[in-house]
């Protein structure tokens, strides 16, 4: 076998870097398209959860006051402009993450694994993953009922997919925040030209005539799988009708998909050039990049419900841009050493950073008779506390956005000890109309949001 | 009276003997003098050694060996296969716990092991895999051997989840909205693609290099050989037609993108080539062209010239392009510097000299080939060649066309589109294809060919074939009204689908397809040859790449990027090597029925030149692989290449415990448990403030017996491969103070070793120990499935036929040969 002729397989030399989406292109979508049917009368809020791992340093993290008049920590220096939309709430735990007897050292698996669940998950390194219900798509699934997507899931990191990645706990649980059922783990996104394509399809186009035809033709593959599907179930013995079934429930989410897609056919998308594929050179590119196709997914309506890990947990990027060539895992176990703390208290002044951009973003995009931001709750945090020792008390969370009006931002807010997370989730389903009144480890909703 | 007492002195001294000999010769006179089984004696072992940790009380590790029934093993197969790990790899009780004697950790396995199999295969349990859906692998495969296309998988799948460290473990493939709708989009790409589309836009497709790939060597052996940078891409051009193919060069400075910065080497002159097949399209000369004053490149605010800008920055290279009229199919586009004719040949340039300006080598950006235009016929690709297999208006095969005209056109297009697709669902569905199934297809040729025309048809009646759950997903029935836990063969068909999968992560071929429908993989013989071609088939090559490179996890060094500062002569032409090298390598091992422990004593590899002076080894030319006898023992095998010792270290220095980890785990067949929960830090600096050697850092782990009991098993094999860097240069001493490498390592069990050869020695004389791993690991990927307590028999089985060998080939049919891959049971309620 020739094997030395063989050219170098393209994809390992290949990579494309995404046009940016910059602002040139959004103000001229701003005449041409129609944000969300209730806009005029009544603002639509949105969800957003921003992710990122290994914790903070705490002492550059925690404001040292409370209140409205708060000294703005030096890690959130760069949230100086956003002052008033943003909530910084301390106190908080995540306390489900604790390893259990004979769990041993996974733990950035299992912060990860409850962050948005609350609820611990099962110790197993592939068959029968399970966590619980995530709190996005809890809210995907009322917020989803208007939208073409329920949720959008996105990633700065690629998934684990090679090896064991933290012992006894499968790598599924790490590549996730989100799970649509106990046992269905949420891919996320990281390509932006996935991304693109998730959004508005896979023409190079967003012209409606490609749409429509394309929406014809789904419904119709959509109709007949549904038929086959259902008479193969009955073939197949109980325990694999179970995996047929996550099909079935897929194509049913899809064909709701396609009927929304059918209502607001009429609506001008703007017009677009979908990325070239592959990623950004550079990190900042890429997150700015992945951010502004989130912005466009809010202001079209495509979904009201987002989910945005910056790096996940156990990511070892390093940051050279930043001067920091250390992998961000190792570098989180600085085991007390000065220099290595610096760093990270620079890195996280960084991600904070991309924070800005993204709530610049929200603030100056219109929304009805508002902003973007007015009217979103946009939870930004680590399941980890802090990243050297491991701990889940007293988590760096912030809420950021007004929530059309309930959310009163501008002050630290600290919680009593033993306040779980989850609570906050339970406040923001009050504030968007989410009936569900319980989430993992949730005991009531969060106080003196409003004031 | 007197008889009683003399038989009491008698048996007070028979006992007082007795237990003087037993202090001699514990088992037999124990044996001789209650006639105990050896069962009761383990028990008393165990009870000694092991329950004062592993009790009902304590359950360290969540383990109790109190209350444990020695005398029937089988009952308590699931603890007891624990037991004969940790025995076998000589890992319990914990260093510097009081030990049985040696003896006592072959007999105890043995004797476990001999009672558990014979119950065993007595009333086997073959387990059963989850119903299992085509992994992002499996789907291109498939796809490219049903309609020979290819595809790219990363652009069109996400990649799957993975399980017990592999990614077609059935249980984890789930599906999700977001995976369906790729599978829509996909189907549509693929049957465009592979039928043509006539009334295709014109697309633009972009390939985009890496800024830090070094252009400075021939890149690829698609391209001349006295060519510098670029790259040969594989396309496929969806249709016959004008094609535009435009290069960018790679520019300095500016936003990001690309836009405003100078073009690398605008100050040179070069010449430029664009290639089809190899065949030259167009010569270019690019740069060294003067319009006006050209400014200093150190200087911001001497621009230059404006007419020398432009150039600069867009003229230079806005001519890179050519329309050429191309056949549908793939075809190989290469672009590149030429080296002039008389210019002496060059060695490997170090790039990094230069890294950037008008006067460093110029480098190719990305490469858009547009269209097409002016499409015209769908032509005759590889594609449509297997799937027509029929036309309308022809009866017959392709090969033997005869054209009956008077013939109604609409039957006949109606029953050349059933042959055709139930020749391809035959083969995409892996089994003959019903009426129903038949039904399906027909429903949307009838749309596409009422909307298009007969290949219209055909397509959309593809699409729908590609998105269906009869060829995403595989599953294997039950006998009908089976009770639960039956334990049957599987069919013939069900198995054919096993074997290509595991050997070629694909759809089986029609002659393994036709003889499982004639029954003919039930006679051994059959079973046997087909195996034996399947390896020999190019296809096998997805074993060593999907489950080699999983298994030592070798793919995730895409995810590792070395610290620049700590290594400036890392690139991504380096990290490509490195996986190129163990790719061939791993191979190798398949191909040419290497015993199994070549895989760490192989005296060869594959090398290029930047591959070979990256290692110090002289005599290596040129940017192709080849294969390279090794003089250095040191480098032998897996422990001496790149990617191993890259993807066991820090992105700025080695790490004894993580290559440690890897070798107890991937070869030792022991993987170490995981850390205490908020194990306290190492210190990596003196009181003084200086940096400690590793070795000196890593007394700590030997000096705390909490630490010890783990790392003394695993930090003496890193520390044996010190030598080699955390990019797997050799070198003999290390940090800025240049202390020696101390590559001396001692097992707790006493063995001694220095450095890699000796450790190789120590790592080889545990066969055994390496082959169940293997073993463990084959059985995974073959079955997606885990291997669990009651498959431990089978690998045994399995270790006793391929032994002391363990050739791969013997490895492979062992598996085929064996319970689980053979049979299955249904599951209990």
């Amino acid at each position: 076998m020739m094997i030395f002729n063989k050219a170098i397989p393209r994809r390992t030399f290949l990579r494309g870097a995404g046009a940016t989406l910059a602002l040139p292109l959004l103000d001229s979508m701003i005449p041409a398209f129609a944000g969300p049917a209730e806009t005029v009368t009544k603002p639509v809020a949105r969800i957003a959860f921003v992710y990122v791992p290994f914790g903070s340093i705490r002492n550059k993290w925690m404001p040292e006051t409370e209140g409205a008049g708060y000294d703005l920590s030096p890690t959130l220096q760069p949230l100086a402009p956003f002052r008033e939309h943003v909530l910084v709430l301390s106190g908080l735990d995540n306390r489900t993450s604790m390893a259990q007897p004979g769990e041993g050292g996974a733990h950035h698996t299992r912060a990860s694994a409850t962050y948005l669940t609350g609820v611990h998950p099962k110790a197993t390194d592939g068959v029968d993953i399970r966590a619980g219900i995530s709190a996005d798509q809890q809210a995907a699934r009322e917020l989803g009922k208007h939208t073409q997507l329920a949720s959008l899931e996105l990633a700065l990191d690629p998934p684990f997919n090679a090896g064991v990645c933290e012992p006894s706990f499968s790598c599924a649980y790490l590549n996730t925040l989100s799970w649509r059922t106990p046992t269905t783990p949420m891919p996320m996104e990281d390509k932006p030209r996935a991304v693109f394509e998730r959004l508005f399809g896979d023409s190079e186009t967003t012209d409606r005539a490609a749409r429509l035809a394309r929406i014809k033709e789904n419904r119709s593959l959509l109709d007949d799988l549904t038929e086959t599907v259902a008479s193969l179930t009955g073939t197949l013995p109980a325990s694999d009708r179970a995996k047929v079934n996550e099909y079935l429930e897929a194509l049913r989410d899809v064909e709701r998909r396609i009927q929304l897609a059918e209502e607001q056919s009429s609506r001008e998308l703007p017009t677009l050039e979908r990325p070239a594929g592959g990623y950004p050179a550079s990190y900042e590119d890429y997150a700015k990049l992945m951010i502004d196709l989130q912005v466009l997914a809010f202001q079209t309506d495509m979904t009201r419900v987002i989910t945005f890990m910056l790096a996940h947990e156990l990511s070892n990027r390093s940051y050279p841009q930043i001067g920091i060539p250390d992998g961000h895992h190792g570098l989180s176990h600085h085991r007390g050493d000065p220099r290595q703390i610096a760093k990270i208290i620079k890195l996280n002044a960084y991600h904070v950073g991309i924070f800005g951009y993204y709530l610049d973003k929200f603030r100056s995009t219109r929304d009805g008779d508002g902003t973007l931001l007015d009217h979103s709750m946009i939870v930004y945090g680590s399941g980890i506390a802090d990243g050297n020792l491991h701990t889940n008390e007293d988590l760096p969370i912030l809420l950021a956005g007004s929530g059309i009006g309930k959310i009163k931002g501008g002050r630290h807010v600290r919680y009593p000890k033993g306040t779980p997370l989850t609570n906050l989730y339970l406040s923001m389903f009050e504030i968007a109309g989410v009936p569900v009144d319980k989430l993992g480890d949730s005991t009531g909703k969060l106080d003196h949001l409003s004031a | 009276m007197i008889s009683r007492r003399i038989l009491g002195l008698a048996g007070i001294s028979f006992a007082i003997s007795s237990s003087l000999i037993a202090a001699r010769q514990p088992q037999a006179a124990t044996n001789a003098a209650a006639n105990t089984t050896p069962a009761v004696q383990y028990r008393t072992t165990i009870n000694r050694y092991c329950v004062t940790c592993h009790n009902d009380k304590l359950k360290t590790a969540g383990l109790s060996l109190e209350k444990i029934d020695v005398e029937n093993p089988p009952g308590g197969a699931e603890i007891w296969e624990k037991v004969i790990r940790k025995l076998r790899s000589n890992a319990m009780p914990l260093p510097g716990m009081p030990r049985p004697e040696k003896a006592f950790y072959d007999d105890f396995p043995a004797y476990l092991e001999t009672s558990i199999d014979r119950a065993a295969f007595a009333r086997l349990n073959p387990g059963r895999p989850a119903a299992h859906r085509l992994n992002r692998a499996e789907y291109v495969n498939s796809i490219r051997d049903l309609l020979s296309v290819e595809i790219d998988p990363e652009s069109l799948l996400p990649s799957d989840d993975t399980g017990y460290g592999f990614d077609n473990i059935g249980d984890v493939l789930s599906i999700s909205p977001t995976l369906l709708e790729k599978y829509f989009t996909a189907a549509r790409k693929v049957s465009r693609l592979a039928i043509g589309d006539p009334a295709m836009r014109p697309v633009d497709e972009v390939f985009e290099l890496p800024e830090d790939l070094i252009q400075a060597e021939r890149m690829s052996e698609d391209l001349p050989l006295r060519s510098r940078g670029g790259t040969a891409i594989r396309y496929h051009f969806p249709a016959d037609g004008d094609y535009i193919i435009k290069v960018r060069l790679l520019r300095d400075g500016g936003p990001t993108n690309g836009d405003g910065g100078t073009i690398r080497g605008v100050a040179l002159k070069r010449q430029f080539d664009i290639r089809l097949d190899k065949e030259r399209l167009k010569l270019f000369s690019v740069g060294g062209e003067h319009f006006g004053k050209s400014g200093d490149e150190g200087d911001e605010y001497d621009r230059g010239d404006p007419r020398q800008v432009e150039y600069e920055t867009r003229g230079a290279d806005a001519n890179l392009e050519v329309r050429v009229p191309v056949k549908a199919g793939p075809h190989v586009v290469g672009v590149a510097f030429v080296i002039a004719a008389d210019t002496a040949p060059e060695g490997v340039i170090r790039g990094r000299l230069r890294r950037g300006g008008k006067n460093a080598e110029p480098a190719v950006k990305s490469i858009t080939i547009r269209g097409p235009f002016n499409a015209k016929s769908l032509g005759e690709t590889p594609s449509r060649q297997k799937i027509f297999i029929c036309r309308p208006g022809e009866a017959g095969s392709g090969n033997a066309a005869i054209k009956l005209a008077s013939l109604n056109p609409g039957t006949d297009a109606d029953s050349c589109a059933q042959k055709l697709l139930s020749s391809l669902a035959h083969r995409a569905y892996r089994r003959p294809v019903t009426e129903n199934d038949l039904q399906h297809l027909l429903k949307f040729y009838k749309t596409g060919e009422r909307q298009g025309g007969f290949e219209v048809g055909i397509r959309m009646a593809l699409e729908r074939l590609l998105v269906g759950p009869e060829f995403l997903f595989r599953t294997e029935k039950d006998p009908p009204n089976a009770a639960p836990g039956t334990v049957f063969r599987i069919s013939d068909l069900e198995l054919a689908s096993r074997l290509s999968f595991f050997l070629w992560s694909s759809i089986p071929d029609d002659e393994l397809l036709g003889l499982a429908e004639r029954g003919r993989l039930k006679d051994p013989v059959v079973l046997d040859q087909q195996v034996r071609r399947m390896l020999q088939d190019p296809r096998s090559q997805a074993l060593a790449t999907n489950f080699a490179g999983q298994w030592l996890q070798t793919r995730k060094l895409s995810e590792i990027q070395p610290d620049i500062s700590e290594f400036p002569d890392y690139d991504i032409n380096l990290k490509e090597a490195f996986a190129q090298e163990t790719e061939l390598f791993l191979q190798s091992m398949l191909e040419e029925n290497h015993p199994l422990m070549d895989l760490l004593d192989a005296n060869y590899t594959f090398l290029n030149e930047r591959l070979a002076r990256h290692y110090g080894i002289p005599n290596v030319y040129g940017s192709s692989f080849r294969r390279v006898t090794l003089a250095d023992e040191n480098r032998r095998g897996l422990l001496g290449q790149g990617s191993v010792l890259m993807l066991t270290s820090y992105p700025n220095r080695t790490s004894v415990v993580l290559r440690g980890v890897w070798l107890l785990t991937n070869i030792l067949a022991s993987p170490p448990p995981p850390p205490p929960p908020n194990a306290p830090p190492l210190k990596d600096r003196g009181d003084d403030g200086r940096i400690k050697p590793v070795r000196e850092s890593m007394e700590e782990h030997r000096a705390n017996p909490a630490c010890a009991a783990c790392h003394m098993r695993m930090d003496p094999l890193g520390f044996a491969l010190e030598n080699f860097n955390a990019i797997g240069q050799w070198r003999t001493t290390e940090g800025t103070a240049n202390t020696p490498i101390d590559n001396s390592g001692q097992l707790p069990e006493g063995t001694k070793f220095k450095g890699p050869v000796e450790l190789r020695r120590v790592l080889m004389s545990k066969p055994d120990q390496f082959a169940t791993s293997v073993i463990e690991k084959l059985l995974t990927y073959a079955l997606g499935r885990g291997v669990e307590y009651y498959d431990e028999p089978v690998v045994r089985k399995i270790r006793r036929e391929t032994a002391p060998e363990y050739r791969w080939p013997a490895l492979v049919q062992a598996i085929v040969k064996s319970e689980p891959f053979q049979m299955t049971r249904t599951r209990e309620p």
